[in-house]
């Protein structure tokens, strides 16, 4: 694809998604909202696992993080939404920091197995520290200012804010920041050899993937009104992670397509049988990795590489 | 001592210490059982396998459904008992053959994927076989009531736990040092292709220990059943503390499972006295140290 191609496919694709609101129902425009979310999650997650061929399994407390540093700045220290906004990827950096300045230490099965106590450390505070999170009964009425109050508002305001971050994601991974990353996660050896500081390169990865899904958390506390311990459980970490499966991990734009079949499928499956929803999450995810290593997207590029060469 | 007392009324009181001790035993007892599994899977399939705390809440469940169904009579427990971990035995060797053999040769980090996969699968299979609501397993008439150790009551149904343990600490080594699968085990624990090219069939050994660790989780599931509520929820709570165990004792050591199960089944027996609240956060902080520390674990080894 030529980038005259692609520019016009965005401002197209720009143009769909601002005139939405006027056309499909309201809830469509929530389950916007949901994808946009989940896609920010899944993209800052992927630049872990994707890019820097790291996989964590407690991602879920930094999405928490955020979004309760979000809610609890709003409604107890009565700071204005966008500020309390503001400083959710910044909490969310700071666990990251101070969590990633001992995960990235160690490698694969054992960066996994870390990732995951401290999330459950993160989930455990969170669920027991009732005076200052209201433990298992989570924080109500976190709602945006009246401005932002309607499903159509909100969902502008998402599409900015994840916009942003999209933009931004983008911007790191085609610096030479984001192609060190994809140096160590090929050959960490070689890399260190060209001078690369590989700890340092992951710690910051580390840190920036938190911080992107801090954003996430705290669009999704305004979003939901509400926050709940079970933002950073386990069972959350495996959202991102199902998403980028789904949307293949090879490409930027993976984890977005990959958000988008998932929430669908969510609400395809939720809407006749909830119950049967975590069955099928288990199940895509057993599939994709026996039988579809590449995804769903990139199994549809190879499909559409080999049509094209066939066409030749 | 004087501050000792009063930060911890309980440390004079030299019973409920004893009593303390024993029931972490117990809980140190079911947690070898599913560890012990999980790092025999791990030491020959190089495969952590999450579902394994699914494995022992699907034992639990099956102990419901078999002693409602055997009719009603003195040793249908124990036979419940016995063919429930055969049958979570069973399930596992069919998911290895099924699933787990397609992805030996893949990334480690899919093969973990993959299990975590089968926790949500499982999980709502067995919300849709046995319902949402909590089940309870009775003890059987001979260990129901509770004996009196230093004066204080202690269900003598841990006895039971207690006395088995060391049976199957000692029946797991001979199996592992004294018999020739228990060989092929250790060979494969070290050199995987090495047993291959010596003409052992790997891919079958591979599904026999699949099977056996699964009936090992089993085996504590169905023996922690009369314990607990049988609820779901219980995989993950058994999958994250079996893990901890698993990590801080070293994955694929046998004795680091045995050490480390009854350090976190003490730790947890106390840390209810000492910090009612943060005893979880206090488990996962020893692991974390232990992994920045030693990441091979107490008694592992490290990867080459």
């Amino acid at each position: 694809m030529g980038a005259d191609r692609r520019a016009v496919t965005g401002a197209l694709a720009l143009g769909v998604l601002l005139l939405l609101p006027l056309v499909v129902p309201t809830f469509f425009i929530v389950l916007l909202i949901e994808i946009a979310v989940v896609a920010l999650f899944a993209t800052a997650f992927n630049l872990l696992m994707g890019y820097g061929g790291m996989v964590s399994f407690g991602h879920a407390a930094y999405f928490a993080l955020g979004a309760y540093a979000a809610a609890l700045l709003a409604k107890k220290g009565g700071w204005p939404m966008i500020a309390a906004l503001a400083a959710a990827p910044v909490v969310a950096a700071l666990g990251a920091l101070l969590f990633g300045f001992f995960i990235v230490r160690l490698t694969h099965t054992y960066f996994a197995m870390l990732s995951l106590a401290f999330g459950q450390i993160v989930y455990t505070i969170i669920f027991k520290w009732t005076p200052l999170t209201g433990g298992d009964n989570g924080l109500l009425n976190v709602w945006p200012p009246d401005l932002l109050r309607t499903p159509a508002a909100y969902y502008y305001f998402t599409l900015v804010v994840i916009g942003l971050s999209f933009w931004a994601l983008h911007a790191i991974v085609a610096s030479p920041f984001g192609y060190a990353l994809k140096a160590i996660r090929e050959n960490p050896r070689r890399a260190r050899f060209v001078g690369i500081n590989v700890r340092r390169h992951q710690l910051y990865a580390f840190v920036l993937s938190g911080a992107f899904s801090g954003i996430a958390g705290g669009v999704f506390a305004f979003y939901n009104g509400s926050v709940f311990p079970d933002f950073a459980f386990f069972t959350k970490s495996f959202e991102p992670l199902v998403v980028v499966l789904l949307g293949g991990m090879q490409s930027f734009w993976g984890p977005l397509a990959g958000a988008f079949g998932f929430k669908v499928l969510e609400w395809l499956i939720s809407r006749w049988a909830p119950i049967y929803w975590p069955l099928f999450l288990g199940a895509i995810v057993v599939v994709v990795i026996v039988a579809l290593p590449l995804g769903f997207v990139g199994l549809m590029e190879r499909r559409a590489w080999r049509l094209r060469s066939a066409s030749r | 001592m004087e501050v000792l007392t009063g930060l911890f009324p309980w440390i004079t009181n030299g019973p409920l210490i004893a009593v303390q001790v024993m029931s972490g035993l117990s809980v140190g007892m079911f947690l070898f059982l599913v560890s012990v599994g999980m790092s025999l899977i791990f030491g020959v399939t190089r495969i952590i396998n999450l579902a394994h705390g699914s494995f022992y809440m699907v034992a639990a469940f099956l102990m419901v459904t078999l002693i409602e169904v055997l009719p009603e009579h003195r040793l249908s427990f124990w036979v419940a008992l016995l063919l429930a971990p055969i049958g979570v035995a069973i399930l596992g060797g069919v998911i290895e053959v099924g699933l787990l053999r397609r992805i030996y040769h893949r990334d480690p980090m899919m093969q973990l994927i993959l299990t975590f996969g089968l926790i949500l699968m499982i999980s709502t299979l067995v919300l849709l076989v046995w319902g949402p609501d909590n089940k309870s397993v009775p003890r059987p008439d001979e260990l129901a009531g509770s004996v009196r150790i230093f004066g204080q009551p202690f269900p003598s149904y841990y006895l039971l736990v207690l006395g088995l343990a060391p049976v199957v600490a000692i029946g797991l080594w001979v199996v592992f040092y004294r018999t020739r699968w228990g060989m092929l085990i250790r060979a494969a624990t070290v050199d995987r292709e090495m047993l291959g090219a010596l003409g052992v069939d790997v891919s079958t050994l591979y599904t026999q220990v699949f099977a056996f660790g699964s009936w090992l989780a089993g085996l504590g599931g169905a023996l922690a059943a009369p314990t607990v509520a049988v609820a779901l929820g219980m995989d993950g709570d058994v999958l994250i503390t079996a893990f901890v165990v698993v990590v801080i004792g070293g994955l694929g050591s046998f004795a680091g499972s045995l050490v480390s199960a009854v350090l976190v089944g003490e730790l947890q027996s106390f840390g209810i006295l000492i910090f009612p609240a943060v005893s979880i956060v206090l488990l996962f902080a020893i692991m974390a140290v232990v992994l920045i520390v030693r990441p091979w674990g107490l008694l592992g080894h490290p990867e080459e």
